[in-house]
């Protein structure tokens, strides 16, 4: 009826500001909607903010840093009875399979005590070459800082744990992050107390590029990086390569030290299959990891010291 | 003036829970996330549900927002995700319950439709920015599946301990 009436009437301000007024009541009477939508978009330009944040600064702001911290504080108590009470049905199962382990293990450690001569030997060596050359850091060189695992995300999609150092302890973002068998992750979001690390087995866009290399029987060297995780057979995939030639299955996967992240020689593990890629041009690496990225209790931080 | 223990009981057991999903995470990954299944435990879900059921507790949709974003800030570094999913199960659940006289069987229903939502919402949400590319029929299989059977089991496991909880301390 109003549009019928501003349609005969001539053009008075007056009457369109009342069509107006009326459009824009009937339109925000609901408030509950507009609830709704301002809520949506303020999570929407956080989601936004906070990934920005994520790839962009080397730590968080200072007031998610101290949310985060005070979080860590109060998980430490909620955290330690919990691995705890894991550690202690471990041990259990430990003990039901000590004999077949104690068997197996006793013939490797006769080989063992003479590689850790032969270590020890070469390290020396190594040491004095360096000294001679005036090499003072090479790429091979880093501090270790061992942390324990405060908790996971408990989520399908974010493949991240929670580890008990920060800042304060010298953990810098991007930094590479050890179990003891071998390479599990990197450091995402460094808080005073506590950081943040995104395991290899995460399937974020912007994850898994570490910078790696296989050494292969023949001592060549072939050049790559972590591009990807396949979760259905539990393999690395290792893109980007060099040169196709001369690996076999076995042959053992280290980082390079490329790329500026992590330092030279962290064990990932070893090649599973090599096969062509989608378009037959270059070959990707299946990598079977070392590390078992479910069984983390503690974990070693490399910090390059260049 | 009288003043509920409730006022201090429902924080407490509310930031316990969220924290206990990430250690419950941690110390049994090895079984919650394997290549054919991922659980994603959801007791600070059960708390809230249980409290909007049984309980008489002030200033709900503030803790519940606060508990999101202590998740988000914590366990994911993404903010503005479980910050808008906590309190909109919250309202959800008040919504439902409404209609219904409470039983076992009716708050087990909502309960589950409340974790279907928070799963699917937050599976959308990692698709969107790129955390994850798995197909909706591969995220039914992997994780809603198993996430709805292991909330059902703890649910069942704790449904009248914490009736009886919230109904002793909300008097």
């Amino acid at each position: 009826m109003r549009g019928w009436d501003l349609v005969v009437q001539p053009f008075s301000y007056d009457a369109a500001f009342v069509f107006m007024e009326e459009i824009m009541q009937r339109f925000f009477f609901n408030k509950r909607l507009i609830i709704v939508l301002v809520v949506l978009i303020i999570s929407f330009v956080l989601v936004a903010f906070s990934i920005t944040v994520r790839n962009n600064k080397a730590t968080p702001p200072l007031v998610q840093q101290v949310g985060n911290d005070a979080a860590g504080m109060a998980d430490r108590v909620i955290a330690y009875p919990a691995n705890g009470l894991k550690s202690a049905m471990g041990s259990f199962s430990d003990l039901m399979n000590t004999y077949s382990e104690n068997q197996r293990l006793k013939s490797q450690v006769d080989s063992l005590a003479s590689e850790k001569v032969k270590d020890q030997t070469l390290k020396r060596e190594n040491k004095k070459l360096k000294e001679q050359l005036k090499l003072n850091k090479t790429l091979t060189d880093y501090e270790k800082i061992s942390a324990s695992v405060l908790t996971r995300s408990p989520s399908a999609w974010q493949n991240q744990v929670v580890i008990s150092k920060g800042s304060l302890s010298g953990i810098k973002k991007n930094a590479a992050v050890m179990s003891k068998k071998g390479l599990v992750g990197r450091i995402t979001e460094v808080n005073k107390t506590n950081s943040k690390v995104e395991l290899l087995s995460t399937t974020n866009d912007s994850a898994n590029r570490f910078a790696t290399q296989v050494m292969t029987k023949n001592n060549k060297v072939v050049n790559g990086l972590i591009t990807g995780y396949n979760a259905t057979s539990n393999y690395l995939v290792m893109g980007q390569i060099t040169v196709k030639t001369g690996m076999e299955k076995g042959d053992k996967v280290i980082t390079s030290g490329l790329g500026g992240n992590s330092p030279k020689g962290l064990y990932v593990g070893t090649v599973a299959k090599v096969e062509e890629d989608d378009y037959g041009l270059a070959s990707k690496v299946y990598v079977k990891p070392a590390a078992d990225f479910t069984d983390l209790d503690v974990v070693t931080v490399a910090k390059r010291v260049d | 003036m009288r003043i509920s223990r409730m006022r201090y009981f429902f924080p407490l057991g509310l930031f316990v829970a969220l924290f206990l999903d990430g250690a419950l995470s941690q110390a049994f990954a090895g079984a919650m996330f394997t290549s054919t299944l991922a659980i994603e435990s959801r007791l600070v879900l059960l708390w809230i549900v249980m409290a909007v059921c049984f309980g008489k507790i002030d200033h709900i949709l503030v803790w519940s927002i606060l508990a999101g974003l202590v998740f988000d800030l914590y366990y994911t570094g993404i903010i503005g995700v479980f910050v808008v999913i906590l309190p909109l199960i919250m309202y959800l659940t008040k919504l439902m319950y409404r209609f219904f006289t409470p039983s076992f069987i009716v708050v087990l229903l909502i309960y589950l439709i409340d974790v279907t939502v928070a799963t699917v919402m937050f599976y959308w949400i990692n698709l969107l920015i790129g955390f994850t590319n798995v197909s909706m029929a591969g995220f039914i299989g992997l994780s809603l599946g198993s996430t709805l059977a292991y909330n059902l089991a703890v649910f069942v496991l704790l449904y009248f301990p914490l009736q009886r909880f919230f109904e002793s301390f909300s008097k």
